[in-house]
């Protein structure tokens, strides 16, 4: 859900510059911290990063034909945590706004903020609650990502209700921006989710060392989700 | 596409031009239209830097027309949003039965939106069109950005392009055995996809960390840059352009349409 250059009037898009800078910050100091320890750290940053710019100009399958992008961001929150998703997140909206006209350089922080934080960290606060609630894995990486999509929508309508209240007012504003994007985002939401929940499978069943080094899952519990499943 | 961009944007004809000058005039196009309180000046910027696309960058017509299609869902949602909730001015439309107007005033932003919109995007098209990314790597070294940014960012930028074609690959692959024919087996096959090209860029990824190692890779990427100097004479035609655009956008502030 990236918000069009231009489509910001003036104290709103620096002000959400403002608020998106902390978050890069802390993630910026995380990753150097990760890279002096251990430089291997820098190359897989990188490939996540452009895996999520991949699989977001890619088109999803849905219903009503619309043009539907998923955000990959929560695969990233889960697999590195949220503030270092901030970082891949600013790299890859700017490669998208310069490579695909998708968003803008003034409406950048906006949309830092909406996709490569808020959603995130909805993400990852759903898979640390659900992994310690001991739900099943796939479940908590589907709800996760589904809700990590739609944490991003709501905060996108938030933004614009903020830049355009109207003679409604705030919460009128809201209730509008929100509705006419729920066609477009719900389905999305729920396909993002069923995609990552897949590409989490596919992760476990090849090559769960990647998850393992990562702390994300022990052994056991991978050998437990490759044994149900087989 | 997004190959398409960058392939012009290393081979236009205003590749030669310093980055840093094309940078310039871009974002302050950017500003210049996102501030403007009346639409002149936003399409002004729209014509001018169109006309930079099409006739100095030499950018065919019809790949121009093409990339101009592509924000128009959005536009479209969020300025239907923006005619009926915002009031002021006269009632010119009401949807009966339900609390939706629209007004003089409403149409008068949404008009604005979309012009700001459209200037924005032309500058923004103008950036993406004749500047590589390799070009700003530079311009941001120079800025002092961290330099773990930059090497992230240059590191993902390679990753990208072999991973655009890897997707094309399997994509291609799924299409011919029918992996897209009803709507869950598109879900499916689809997650397929993305899992397989995560493993695979993966792996992409650590081969990469050994490559880099083996040539004694010390955390740090050193990258000559090719800079090229900014003639006065053009450094003053910016300047004399973006001033002419904002005193532009200072003195038709309050024009409006309807």
């Amino acid at each position: 859900m990236h918000i069009m250059e231009g489509f910001l009037p003036d104290p709103w898009w620096q002000i959400w510059f403002l608020v998106s800078l902390p978050f890069i910050i802390v993630g910026l100091y995380r990753i150097n911290k990760l890279v002096q320890e251990k430089r291997e750290v820098l190359p897989l940053l990188a490939v996540a990063g452009a895996f999520v710019f991949v699989l977001s100009s890619l088109k999803l399958p849905s219903f009503n034909g619309s043009c539907s992008h998923p955000t990959g961001t929560g695969l990233g929150a889960v697999l590195f945590g949220p503030c270092i998703t901030a970082v891949l997140g600013l790299i890859v909206l700017i490669f998208q706004a310069i490579f695909l006209a998708h968003g803008g350089i003034t409406t950048l922080g906006a949309n830092v903020f909406s996709m490569g934080i808020a959603g995130p960290a909805v993400a990852y606060l759903i898979y640390k609650a659900g992994t310690r609630a001991g739900a099943n894995t796939y479940a908590t990486v589907f709800v996760a990502a589904a809700l990590a999509d739609l944490a991003t929508y709501v905060v996108t309508s938030i933004q614009l209700a903020l830049a355009f209240p109207g003679a409604t007012g705030f919460v009128g504003a809201f209730t509008a921006f929100a509705a006419i994007f729920a066609v477009t985002q719900i389905p999305l939401a729920i396909i993002e989710g069923a995609v990552i929940a897949l590409v989490f499978k596919y992760i476990v069943q090849l090559k769960p060392e990647i998850l393992t080094r990562l702390n994300l899952l022990s052994e056991s519990t991978i050998q437990k989700l490759r044994e149900a499943a087989a | 596409m997004y190959e398409v961009l960058e392939d012009f944007a290393r081979t236009n004809d205003l590749r030669e031009v310093s980055t840093g000058l094309k940078l310039i005039i871009g974002l302050s196009s950017i500003l210049l239209s996102v501030s403007s309180p009346g639409l002149i000046a936003p399409l002004l910027v729209a014509v001018s830097m169109s006309t930079a696309i099409l006739f100095l960058a030499k950018i065919p017509a019809k790949v121009y027309a093409r990339l101009l299609l592509i924000p128009v869902t959005f536009t479209l949602m969020s300025i239907t949003v923006i005619l009926f909730i915002t009031g002021g001015g006269e009632v010119l439309f009401e949807v009966p039965g339900l609390p939706l107007t629209i007004t003089t005033g409403s149409v008068n932003l949404a008009i604005l939106l979309l012009a700001r919109v459209f200037g924005g995007m032309c500058s923004l098209y103008f950036i993406a069109l004749t500047t590589p990314m390799t070009g700003i790597f530079d311009i941001l070294r120079k800025l002092r950005v961290p330099a773990v940014f930059i090497d992230l960012a240059m590191l993902t930028y390679r990753f990208i392009f072999i991973l655009i074609e890897e997707v094309g690959e399997i994509h291609r692959a799924q299409e011919m055995r029918l992996g897209y024919g009803r709507f869950r087996e598109s879900v499916q096959t689809f997650g397929m996809l993305s899992g397989a090209l995560f493993i695979r860029t993966w792996e992409s990824g650590e081969a990469l960390v050994l490559a880099m190692d083996a040539r004694c890779y010390d955390g740090k990427f050193d990258v000559p840059d090719d800079a090229r100097p900014i003639s006065a004479l053009s450094l003053a035609a910016v300047l004399i352009y973006c001033f002419a655009i904002l005193s532009i956008s200072l003195s038709t502030g309050g024009l409006t349409l309807v």
